[in-house]
């Protein structure tokens, strides 16, 4: 089993080419997704890989996860930014690994894949009980319950024929459910969610009611779905927040740049975003 | 009968011992802050000890405890340096970095410029900006501008958003020390504009903030000439 990551693009190609060391596709994968490759090989053999099925890797080199290669495929086709990738990425969206399922539903998110929604909304329509019900044996839910509502909160109200949708109600009926999931992870992510989509208050006040969680996990959830979503007035809890600055950071980050306020056209901070900045640098 | 002087020994000592007995995260945060309140020089070991807990309410309080009694803590900061543990370094240098005092620039120095951690690179190029060069001449102000405007520039490229940032807010807070001269003014905001350039810097929060610092230095020169 091979160790380390590849040195150059040249050699990542190389070593998702190549079927003998699965150990080698997998790191090949991540790193052209966290380099952004732009070979034009790089999608499409990310594709081919995307299809792989195959055991945990040998613990030993550090992967301890059910179809790995296919998993970091699916993750690295969401930061290329092609569309090649979105009729794969839907059929991952289906496979039976649900982690699988959730690296692919992140990826279309990020892609904007409007076709996604519709399949992503029929894995979480049954609810917080049922879809969202603790997989015996494990620590997981029966669905990628997070992964799937941050997708929806990223595709917003595009339709696919390029309209807005307006029967936006059992959209939202499904999401608001999970804002009574037990579990505060998921609540953070339907809050998100719901903040994205609808822009009302509320779903911002309910994440800053989480940045005061008694768990660090959670408080960061809370910080980066904040970030996010650019819900300005959260500036100050974040501030405050019992986290690591750096995430604090990451977080004001998204206010400054995320907001729908923000003028695209000013160079200059508005006054709203000095305050912001000034909060930043505060936590430096 | 003479009153007891608010931070007696005693009473510092039991603020110390409070920290040593704190049995849970927020117990330890809220023990540390009390202690960091009273600003004791007998305070230091502790509140540097409680820099490498992987406690972040407590290390930020902990980092103000060490700034309020500032120039006494630096000698122990810097001999108390741990190379292994990279939170602990982080908050060390913050720490150094809100101080100002001289003697910890080497440290930020070799920080900004080696450092692993972009949280360390982050501290170090915030606290270039904030020295406090007391009794400096013009000349040696002028001195000190000349070693550290340089590595503020090359940390311009680094590859993380946040040492970027920082790096902008260095750049602003030179002009405090430096008070550069007319002349001289232009290489501050030269350095302030790669930052401010969408097409040589990616992440828009940087250029907001480093248009931010050439706004207010902008009408600072304004007010000045007035």
């Amino acid at each position: 089993m091979s160790q380390g990551t590849p040195l150059n693009e040249a050699q990542a190609l190389d070593w998702l080419r190549q079927l003998e060391d699965p150990g080698q596709r997998y790191y090949a994968a991540w790193w052209l997704g966290r380099m952004r490759s732009h070979h034009p090989q790089a999608v499409p053999l990310l594709i081919q890989a995307l299809a792989e099925r195959g055991p945990r890797l040998d613990p030993t080199c550090g992967v301890d996860e059910p179809n790995p290669v296919a998993r970091n495929a699916a993750r690295a086709l969401g930061k290329l930014a092609d569309s090649q990738a979105v009729d794969p990425l839907l059929e991952a969206l289906e496979s039976s690994d649900d982690g699988l399922r959730e690296a692919a539903a992140r990826s279309l998110g990020q892609l904007g894949a409007l076709k996604a929604r519709r399949p992503i909304l029929r894995r979480l329509a049954s609810g917080p009980l049922v879809a969202g019900a603790p997989r015996p044996g494990t620590s997981r839910l029966m669905e990628p319950c997070e992964a799937l509502l941050e997708a929806l909160g990223a595709l917003g109200w595009q339709g696919e024929e390029g309209s807005t949708i307006t029967d936006r109600e059992p959209l939202l009926a499904v999401v608001r459910a999970y804002g009574d999931h037990e579990r505060p992870l998921i609540r953070s992510a339907a809050y998100r969610s719901l903040l994205q989509l609808t822009r009302e208050d509320c779903w911002g006040e309910q994440l800053v009611n989480l940045l005061r969680h008694n768990e660090l996990q959670v408080r960061r959830a809370a910080l980066l779905d904040l970030g996010v979503t650019g819900w300005r007035p959260a500036g100050a809890a974040i501030a405050q927040t019992l986290a690591e600055n750096s995430l604090k950071l990451i977080a004001l980050r998204g206010l400054v740049e995320n907001s729908p306020a923000r003028n695209h056209t000013s160079p200059s901070p508005s006054p709203e975003e000095a305050g912001l900045l000034v909060a930043m640098d505060d936590l430096l | 009968m003479p009153s007891t002087p608010p931070d007696s020994r005693q009473q510092v000592q039991a603020l110390v011992d409070a920290v040593q007995a704190a049995q849970t995260a927020d117990d330890l945060t809220d023990a540390v802050e009390d202690l960091s309140a009273c600003a004791h020089p007998m305070a230091i070991p502790c509140l540097i000890q409680v820099l490498g807990f992987n406690n972040p309410g407590a290390a930020v309080a902990a980092v103000d405890g060490l700034v309020a009694i500032g120039a006494a803590a630096v000698p122990a900061i810097l001999a108390n340096l741990d190379e292994y543990n990279y939170g602990a370094r982080a908050w060390s240098v913050r720490a150094l970095a809100g101080i100002g005092d001289l003697r910890g620039l080497p440290l930020l120095e070799r920080a900004l410029a080696q450092d692993i951690g972009p949280s360390v690179r982050r501290a170090a190029a915030r606290g270039m900006g904030g020295l406090h060069p007391h009794g400096f001449t013009a000349r040696q102000r002028q001195e000190l501008a000349e070693r550290i405007l340089p590595q503020l520039k090359a940390a311009c490229g680094d590859e993380e958003w946040i040492v970027r940032y920082a790096v902008a807010v260095g750049l602003e807070g030179m002009e405090h020390w430096w008070q550069p001269p007319a002349a001289q003014r232009h290489r501050l905001l030269d350095a302030l504009q790669t930052l401010a350039d969408p097409q040589r810097e990616a992440a828009p929060v940087v250029w907001l903030r480093a248009r931010l610092a050439l706004n207010r230095l902008a009408t600072a020169a304004a007010v000045t000439r007035a």
